[in-house]
């Protein structure tokens, strides 16, 4: 694949506005909340489109695409019964008690909530998780690039890295996410063309439908048992493993995410954001799924496009990006590639101001320089994200030489993650958990996780305690993982708290269910209030749900 | 403050404007699983939406 001139003047001028944006906020940034927290004053439809930009990274447009050729449309599973619902309950029934608290970051709500043992396991993992993501999709990027145009692995890491870095060490948080929103524009006008482009060429969904086996294109039929489809996952798994413990532990836990919606301006925008991004959510399979799902299908058609070769498999994370390079003439490849260049860069810089911002306020300010005057902090959140981004790096490196260690840590990952999701829910509405209970709670939850890997096996994968059970794929294992690890947190944490000290009220004020005045919005069109747009949310989902199905 | 519907407005006016120049100037520039000026159309797209990014920051301002 060549570019011409004009792909690479099109690169430059998106380089030039994301550069011009930073520079253009520089001024905004005063004091160390404006640099990490953009000052809570961004507006909504801006943070709405952040947050979904924030997630939106290059992995998960390649990723998704991959899936999308070998599993087909029920990957959409990931945003129909995964991402919506999470983000709905995260917008309608955590926000008040995320923003009402005045907390600063995620690890800080569990502080106020809690205890500061449970805010410090939360932030150090955390802080550790996103730069180590960060460097992933950096390599996964870099990779790519040398793959399909032949550029040199280290100048794509090292200018899509720096760029990133500039534009946030220029304007902070807020930088990051006016990027994100142009990011998100770039992304959908760069690829949704070439889902239309491909679908049509295949024939449309009925001419994809008639070239693929029919479990390719229904998302709900063949989940009743778990060989009848490519996952080897069954419904329960999914509904209850990915659909509740994965999605709402990633979406209503997780900083990067959360960091975005505690950005805006008032309390009905912070819970509006996750409600609105919830739209262009659930339109995203149309766009990075069904390109892969129409990949298969064209190269079924014998003319002249077939997916590329790995080993003696398909490599599915090429599929998109030469799908692209058989639909786009020089001008919009250069669009395309652009694009994807940006989806790379909103999901790393959402994993450096999120990084930034835990690591100055919970872990420098909590444990290691405490009082200092404002100025010193907001020094300290611009060395950080320096370092931050140089420790990126780092990992894209050491992803290039030790896969295996990259692996591991991924897995170990999972395992610190996958209970969370209970410590918060009873964090936010049972005031009589404790901090005890929760600090208890999440590391029985990570032993669980810990162990169920340990005890079954799927495709050659866990098993090191006694391989008990077989599983028929690793997704179908990773569900389980989750399943386990959410209960014993949850029965954990319980049982612990019936058994330590409960809080006074008055110390949970704004932080437990119960305890928090949510405002009702009077006298505002029904639009601008979160449950009617959820309602509406719902109705859509449903719709897509049983079309698809 | 940035306003950014002006910023992403004129950012998707000018790509839109560089594919529309080229789908016009070198309609010969084609794919090669499709028969379509694929840079004219989506350069008219991308100047529509750099168009109503740019009344909106107007209508605002």
């Amino acid at each position: 694949m060549k570019l011409a001139p004009v792909d690479y003047l099109i690169l430059a001028i998106y380089f030039g506005f994301v550069l011009g944006i930073g520079w253009r906020l520089r001024k905004s940034v005063e004091s160390s909340r404006d640099f990490l927290t953009a000052g809570r004053s961004v507006p909504v439809w801006i943070t709405s489109l952040a947050f979904l930009a924030a997630n939106l990274g290059a992995q998960e447009v390649i990723g998704m695409s991959a899936s999308g050729a070998k599993y087909g449309i029920m990957t959409a599973h990931f945003y129909w019964i995964g991402a919506v619902p999470a983000m709905l309950f995260v917008g309608v029934f955590m926000m008040p008690f995320y923003y009402g608290s005045r907390a600063r970051s995620v690890p800080e709500y569990l502080k106020l909530r809690f205890d500061e043992k449970t805010r410090g396991l939360n932030a150090l993992t955390f802080a550790v998780m996103t730069v180590f993501s960060s460097g992933i999709s950096m390599y996964a990027l870099g990779l790519l690039l040398q793959l399909v145009l032949g550029w040199s692995f280290t100048a794509s890491v090292l200018l899509s890295a720096a760029i990133v870095l500039i534009y946030t060490l220029l304007g902070g948080l807020t930088s990051a996410i006016y990027n994100e929103v142009l990011q998100f524009f770039l992304i959908v006008l760069g690829f949704a063309p070439l889902a239309i482009m491909s679908v049509a060429k295949a024939g449309g969904w009925s001419g994809i439908e008639s070239r693929l086996p029919s479990v390719m294109t229904h998302s709900w039929k063949y989940m009743g048992d778990a060989s009848q489809n490519p996952m080897g996952v069954e419904v329960f798994s999914m509904v209850a493993g990915l659909g509740f413990v994965l999605s709402f532990g990633y979406w209503c836990t997780d900083f990067l995410v959360v960091q975005r919606a505690m950005a805006a301006d008032s309390m009905s925008a912070a819970r509006r954001t996750p409600l609105i991004a919830a739209f262009p959510k659930m339109m995203m399979p149309f766009i990075v799924i069904v390109p892969g799902i129409a990949a298969l299908a064209i190269a079924k058609m014998n003319i002249g496009y077939a997916l590329p070769l790995k080993g003696d498999g398909y490599d599915y994370d090429q599929a998109f990006i030469t799908l692209m390079s058989h639909f786009y003439p020089s001008g919009m490849l250069g669009v395309g590639l652009t694009a994807l260049m940006a989806s790379f860069m909103s999901g790393m810089a959402g994993n450096v101001t999120a990084f930034n911002t835990v690591f100055t306020y919970d872990i420098y300010q909590g444990y290691i320089h405490k009082g200092a005057p404002d100025a010193h902090y907001l020094k300290v959140g611009r060395i950080t994200t320096v370092v931050g981004t140089a420790l990126s790096i780092m990992t894209a490196y050491l992803a290039q030489h030790y896969n295996n260690i990259m692996d591991l840590l991924q897995l170990v990952f999972g395992f610190v993650n996958a209970p969370l999701f209970a410590t918060f829910l009873l964090g936010m509405f049972w005031r009589r958990a404790t901090g005890h209970g929760a600090f208890t709670g999440l590391l029985t939850g990570t032993t669980f996780a810990a162990l169920t890997h340990g005890l079954t096996v799927a495709e050659h994968k866990g098993g090191w305690i006694a391989p008990l059970h077989p599983f028929p794929s690793t997704m179908a294992q990773n569900f389980w993982i989750a399943i386990f690890a959410w209960t014993s947190c949850f029965v954990v944490t319980i049982v612990v708290s019936l058994l330590t000290k409960p809080r006074p009220a008055e110390e949970l004020q704004g932080l437990v269910y119960g305890l928090t005045k949510v405002p009702h919005d009077t006298g505002v069109s029904w639009y601008r209030k979160p449950a009617p747009v959820a309602v509406l949310v719902i109705a859509v989902l449903l719709v897509l749900n049983f079309w698809f199905r | 403050m940035l306003d950014l519907r002006a910023t992403t407005g004129w950012f998707f006016a000018l790509l839109g404007v560089i594919l529309a120049a080229l789908g016009v100037f070198s309609p010969g520039l084609r794919a090669s699983l499709t028969d379509l000026n694929v840079n004219l159309y989506c350069g008219i797209v991308m100047i529509a939406f750099g168009g109503v990014m740019l009344l909106f920051a107007r209508k605002r301002s």
